[in-house]
């Protein structure tokens, strides 16, 4: 993946913002029936496991040694990520929590993301390459408090005035998974 | 029940005679925590990882035996070795990666080496001295006893301890039922998936071993009511030895192929297309000839071997709990595929366990939580003198005509009581060892 951004006009750029920030807004006031209004139907949501690989002696002395990529388990490896989903289990997951015995969110999670650092890769089309990182803030009653950061890679399709996901792959931040749920929509 | 100042319960005062009434320090108590890691985790046989991720001399993975770390590894003899990840220099652990393949097991802190096998090569310091140390001496602790049965190893620290075959006994009948339907056996696949859970080792366990009759009421929300009355109708609920337990549906000998066949219910199977639901149906095909017409028939729930080793067959995921303290464990879970399926089929069927199990599962998310909840309900001392209730089917177990061990219905709950026994006297075991 190239990891530099391509210029993009401000108001390309405010339109790429405000997605995120009233899909961010949709998903802490729990209006999972709009953030499903986001998606493409045909969306691949990924999150991979992130393992503590081997130093490859070969890539010492290089910055392919500490590539972030190699410690994902993805969709492409022999691995096994720990989401690999469609639109029908994110339609599970947004319709299970308004069910009364959805008991792993009942209470629900108070939850509050900041999504920042929001760059365009790469334009082809109506289709955006964008990545952006996330700080997500849970608490719940009976539950430890967490804080989740990751670094989602999207493909956006332009629709309307806004844009439809088409694509998210989450990069957590975690060594140990010391975290209440990795079920949550990031 | 559970009465007196600290140190002086026995077993039997947390467990009564028939394991139908448990006390709640079973699973916060420190001193019974420090008892289970000398008399079981210290004696048992415990799962260390599968055949499939040590195809060659060097393969390694990390393991755990209770809290002990431990490098499974693939010598150059080919044999199987166990090693504590921790050198015998001053105690770091010699092995960083979660698998991988090495010819050395490197220390950071002075540079002592061991071969995979544990071995100590090299204490690059000792050329400067005149008296060398005998590295025969110096290898890394090895587990004294590895052993593998269908791809499965397992480590024990007991010398002494009665062959894994026999250890595992009648559940190998049920085992097979899963691991030799397919021609090449399973294969895990990539490092396992590992999360702390604020609760006792002993939840999940037990929720794994037989506790499929939750699942009408927790997972209400996402199991359809249907499933759960074939489970109750077709469900069976065996215990082939204390702490051992199978549970399992046995479909009618003229059920349809799609609903006999494994993997087809999962999402995997469901959303796979033609290439999957061809595959699984061509192994349901072979099915009878592999492991006999009874077991072609058996569609597996959830099993258990004692005392931490789970395998969700309905969702294809092998599962250990490790104890990390009476209030936490870190479990490990591991998706499970056909190892003579194309890699697109594997791909698609390990969604049958990370669409609804392990971390980031729908299902599991409540089951993580009731955990939790329980714990923190264990914790209450003012309800000390009211112990669980485990009695639910007291004796209504018996033995089958045709399937090995005591067999009931699933709502059942004879599977804990059992474990719990065994749990009981081998803790009293190792108290009158001290």
């Amino acid at each position: 993946m190239s990891d530099e951004a391509v210029a993009t006009s401000p108001e390309q750029q405010r339109a790429l913002e405000a997605f995120y920030f009233r899909e961010a807004r949709l998903l802490d006031n729990r209006q999972f029936r709009q953030w499903l209004a986001l998606l493409c139907e045909d969306i691949r949501y990924l999150v991979p496991s992130r393992v503590n690989v081997q130093v490859d002696n070969r890539q010492r002395d290089q910055e392919a040694m500490l590539s972030v990529e190699r410690e994902l388990e993805g969709e492409d490896s022999r691995g096994c990520p720990i989401r690999e989903e469609g639109y029908l289990q994110l339609t599970l997951r947004a319709e299970r929590a308004y069910k009364i015995n959805a008991w792993a969110e009942q209470p629900p999670a108070r939850t509050r993301r900041l999504v920042g650092n929001v760059e365009l890769l790469a334009q082809e089309g109506s289709q955006y390459r964008v990545i952006s990182n996330f700080h997500l803030a849970y608490t719940r009653p009976g539950c430890a408090n967490a804080l989740y950061s990751g670094q989602r890679r999207d493909l956006l399709l332009a629709a309307g005035s806004g844009f439809r996901l088409q694509r998210r792959e989450v990069v957590l931040d975690y060594a140990e998974i010391a975290l209440p749920t990795l079920g949550l929509l990031f | 029940m559970l009465t007196g100042s600290a140190g002086t319960w026995r077993p039997a005062d947390l467990v009564n005679g028939d394991a139908s009434l448990i006390s709640r320090r079973c699973w916060t108590d420190p001193q019974v925590y420090a008892l289970e890691q000398r008399g079981i985790f210290g004696r048992a046989w415990l799962f260390l990882g599968h055949e499939s991720q040590l195809r060659n001399a060097g393969d390694f993975v990390q393991a755990y035996m209770g809290e002990t770390p431990v490098i499974l590894a693939r010598g150059g003899d080919m044999g199987l070795y166990a090693s504590i990840n921790s050198c015998t220099h001053r105690g770091l652990p010699v092995c960083r990666a979660d698998h991988g393949n090495a010819r050395r097991f490197i220390c950071p802190y002075h540079n002592w080496s061991y071969t995979v096998e544990g071995d100590l090569v090299s204490i690059p310091q000792e050329h400067a001295l005149q008296h060398r140390p005998d590295k025969r001496e110096l290898g890394l602790k090895r587990v004294p006893r590895v052993a593998s049965w269908r791809g499965l190893v397992f480590g024990s620290f007991d010398p002494d301890i009665i062959a894994l075959e026999d250890y595992l006994g009648d559940m190998r009948f049920y085992l097979d039922a899963f691991l030799q339907r397919f021609p090449q056996g399973i294969e895990f696949m990539g490092a396992p998936h590992r999360w702390l859970l604020d609760a006792n080792w002993k939840l999940p366990v037990e929720n794994q071993l037989g506790d499929v009759n939750h699942g009408a009421f927790l997972h209400s929300a996402i199991i359809p009511r249907e499933a759960q009355d074939t489970i109750e109708a077709l469900g069976y609920s065996v215990v082939t030895a204390p702490g051992h337990g199978a549970t399992f549906r046995l479909m009618p000998e003229d059920a349809p192929v799609d609903e006999v066949a494994w993997g087809m219910e999962g999402l995997g199977g469901l959303l796979g297309g033609e290439e999957v639901q061809a595959y699984l149906r061509d192994i349901q095909a072979q099915a009878a000839q592999r492991v006999g017409p009874l077991r072609a028939r058996m569609k597996g729930l959830t099993y258990g071997v004692y005392p931490n080793l789970s395998f969700l067959w309905s969702n294809a995921s092998f599962k250990v709990s490790h104890p990390r303290g009476p209030g936490q464990v870190e479990y490990w879970s591991w998706a499970v595929v056909p190892a003579d399926a194309p890699e697109s089929v594997k791909r698609a069927l390990r969604t049958n366990y990370s669409s609804f199990f392990g971390p980031g599962g729908l299902l599991e998310q409540e089951d993580a939580e009731v955990w939790v909840q329980q714990f923190r309900g264990s914790n209450i001392d003012h309800a000390d003198d009211h112990p669980y209730f485990y009695g639910l089917g007291l004796g209504e177990e018996r033995p089958h005509s045709e399937l090995p061990g005591l067999v009931s219905v699933t709502a059942n709950e004879f599977y804990a009581r059992h474990f719990f026994r065994r749990w009981r006297d081998d803790l009293q075991a190792a108290r009158e060892d001290r």
